[in-house]
């Protein structure tokens, strides 16, 4: 028994420093050539709860590197990536962000998924003076002169959604989401939003994360009969909900789910049937007609197979580009406060249309699309406009905020 | 609140618990496993679902038939290459079982991607008893439910089979010495609880997510069930299962979904403080 344990010891210390070899190798590619690139670190994660969503932005923004770098790069220097996973893990997001400041000397980092990996990421980027793009939608009320927030706050999906909900579709809402800081947030405004336009909220609930049981939830909105049902259900539990939300035959002609998160990768987990009818608000679907989508969506294709595209990863791709024209404008690309004044104003013509850098609270203004899911687990655009000015803290909730980009 | 419907749907949940606890209290209750990995047998069902009735779109049935065999296949190889050699040591097989359960969870991520999947439903429609609203879906979910706990115990007290692995279960070494090839009924015990399982994900995956981190949510309740109703009894497996869904279900009427959660975990630790054997542990000897 001792001799068997001693050899299953050897094979795995074997496999450590293999695995580790591989790592290491994989690490020096991609920084080889020092001196004549800039180092852009990329941290998403490839395994865990999260990298569920991860792993497209990681793609797109290997991707747009790809391209700034045959175009010719920036300031006549290729960029070099210098990928780290954190494995869904917020503290190891802390760890590998710590990585590629101090140790891989990255010029900025592209990277983070939940606020949870922002959050343990801020202090560690704000210590060491680096640049972290991050390229998510996310509930707002932060600000960091070393972060630039790349994907919408909820005012800018909500604005305009309600309205047009209230008016088209209803005036009685159900709203449910998963239980954590984000969909809370979200509902808050939707319920201020509601008062201001003459809706009524008939239910709340929240389920834990990753709950997919939802036969309770579904007797509910059959009981408030609401006009609307507000989903911001994440993740597994999206699909889970649509699913038995068709099953107990309700419809969505007369009770739609309504959502500001539900994308083309839920689409396709609950299958083109079942999401059919439903409605969602994004800056950005896979059937928006522009020549740069078109572009962007064929070579994604190409390079990483057929497969939904989402607005989360069409962010994280411009959010590249983004940064590659921050770095081409800024004069020195190694001064944290330079680079990210770089941003200010900034305009760039993304897969979703015209983005620009709010020049003040290093947020973005985006565009707004109100999308109906087909049969192909695709969205029919119905409704697009220019989004609304992004509000960190909204101006509904919180009138009277500090705005500590002013300070 | 329309109470009826919330017992109705109670019945149904009871039934999804019982499928995803059945394999549980085999591998567990009867071999004292404690398999870390139970959620990832659930998941491979549920991908072996996909990959029969979405992408080769052949009927449901033989998605259910070909997710049994392929999770036994991968149940006879984590007996044979990990467990078995870790038998009367629950530390180290708990640890071994979870490093498979990761193994698994990134093994299916590299092969179908990390998106999840679609099934689609096989038995649109539903039952309309006055206002009582039961999907042929669940309700196939609960029959098939009670079909699968009566072929076990079948399996398990009317065949050769299954005396020999009560026999092994209660003392291996003396059924060692009576001929009896223990290694061989591990093996096959392990695969027909892993097979249980897997039918359970592939049943499963047209109501809930088809996704690589899908078993973590079925882990937690699996367990419970299994504990709660009183550890190697089939009859503790069912019974537990109803006072869990039944509950839960009706719970969430004054708690809400977070809240109903909470009570349910709070009264199983009652339970186990004051009954440890279980609700309905039959103690014989």
């Amino acid at each position: 028994m001792k001799k068997w344990l001693g050899k299953v010891i050897a094979v795995g210390l074997a496999c450590t420093v293999l695995l580790a070899g591989c790592g290491q190798s994989s690490g020096s590619e991609s920084g080889g050539s020092e001196g004549d690139g800039i180092k852009i670190g990329v941290l998403f994660s490839d395994s865990g709860v999260t990298a569920m969503g991860e792993k497209g932005l990681k793609n797109a923004t290997l991707m747009a590197i790809e391209e700034i770098n045959a175009d010719g790069g920036v300031k006549g220097q290729q960029l070099i990536p210098v990928y780290e996973d954190y494995a869904s893990d917020p503290s190891m997001a802390a760890t590998k962000a710590k990585k590629l400041l101090l140790q891989d000397n990255v010029t900025a980092i592209v990277g983070g998924y939940t606020s949870a990996s922002r959050q343990a990421m801020l202090p560690i980027i704000e210590q060491n003076d680096g640049v972290l793009v991050y390229p998510m939608s996310y509930e707002g009320e932060e600000y960091s002169k070393n972060i630039m927030y790349v994907g919408p706050v909820p005012n800018q999906g909500l604005e305009q959604f309600i309205p047009w909900l209230t008016e088209n579709k209803g005036k009685k809402f159900f709203l449910i989401g998963s239980d954590y800081v984000f969909p809370v947030q979200v509902n808050k405004q939707v319920k201020e939003l509601l008062k201001l336009n003459g809706g009524e909220v008939v239910g709340e609930d929240y389920v834990p994360m990753g709950q997919s049981e939802f036969a309770s939830i579904v007797n509910k909105i059959k009981e408030a009969q609401p006009d609307v049902i507000f989903s911001v259900l994440v993740a597994e539990s999206a699909a889970a909900f649509y699913k038995q939300y068709d099953n107990y035959g309700l419809s969505p002609d007369t009770m739609p789910i309504a959502s500001v998160v539900t994308n083309e990768t839920d689409l396709s987990a609950m299958g083109g049937e079942v999401g059919e009818g439903h409605i969602s608000a994004l800056p950005y679907f896979q059937t928006v007609d522009t020549p740069e989508n078109k572009e962007f969506v064929t070579n994604y294709h190409a390079k990483y197979g057929e497969g939904p595209i989402d607005t989360l990863m069409q962010s994280a791709y411009y959010s590249t580009y983004l940064l590659a024209d921050a770095l081409e404008k800024a004069e020195d690309i190694n001064d944290a406060g330079q680079l990210i004044g770089a941003f200010a104003g900034l305009e760039i013509m993304a897969p979703e249309g015209e983005v620009t850098v709010d020049p003040e609270n290093n947020h973005v203004k985006l565009n707004f699309r109100i999308g109906v899911a087909n049969k192909d687990a695709q969205f029919d655009i119905i409704e697009e406009s220019e989004a609304p000015a992004p509000e960190p803290w909204s101006k509904l909730l919180f009138p009277d905020h500090e705005e500590p980009w002013k300070k | 609140m329309n109470i009826a419907q919330q017992i109705a749907d109670g019945i149904s949940v009871s039934g999804i618990l019982l499928l995803i606890a059945l394999g549980l209290g085999i591998t567990f209750g009867v071999m004292k496993v404690i398999n870390m990995a139970h959620g990832e047998l659930i998941m491979i069902g549920a991908y072996t679902s996909y990959v029969i009735s979405t992408l080769a779109d052949l009927p449901f049935i033989v998605a259910m038939a070909a997710a049994f065999v392929v999770t036994a296949i991968v149940g006879a190889l984590m007996e044979v290459l990990i467990i078995r050699r870790l038998y009367g040591r629950p530390l180290e097989t708990l640890l071994a079982t979870f490093g498979i359960s990761i193994i698994l969870q990134q093994l299916v991520r590299i092969i179908f991607g990390p998106a999840g999947k679609s099934v689609s439903n096989p038995f649109n429609g539903a039952l309309n008893i006055g206002s009582v609203y039961i999907p042929y879906l669940r309700l196939f979910i609960v029959g098939f439910a009670i079909m699968l706990v009566l072929i076990t115990a079948y399996v398990l007290f009317r065949t050769k089979f299954g005396m020999l692995v009560r026999t092994v279960s209660q003392n291996r070494s003396m059924s060692d010495c009576l001929g009896i090839n223990t290694p061989r009924i591990d093996m096959l015990t392990f695969a027909f609880g892993a097979g249980l399982t897997g039918i359970a994900g592939a049943v499963l995956a047209p109501l809930k997510n088809v996704a690589p981190t899908m078993g973590m949510d079925y882990l937690i309740d699996s367990f419970m069930t299994v504990v709660l109703g009183g550890v190697g009894s089939l009859l503790g497996t069912s019974l537990g299962s109803i006072v869990m869904g039944e509950a839960n279900q009706l719970l969430t009427v004054f708690g809400g979904e977070t809240g109903a959660k909470i009570i349910v975990f709070l009264l199983v630790i009652i339970v186990i403080r004051y009954k440890p054997e279980g609700l309905f542990k039959i103690e014989r000897r």
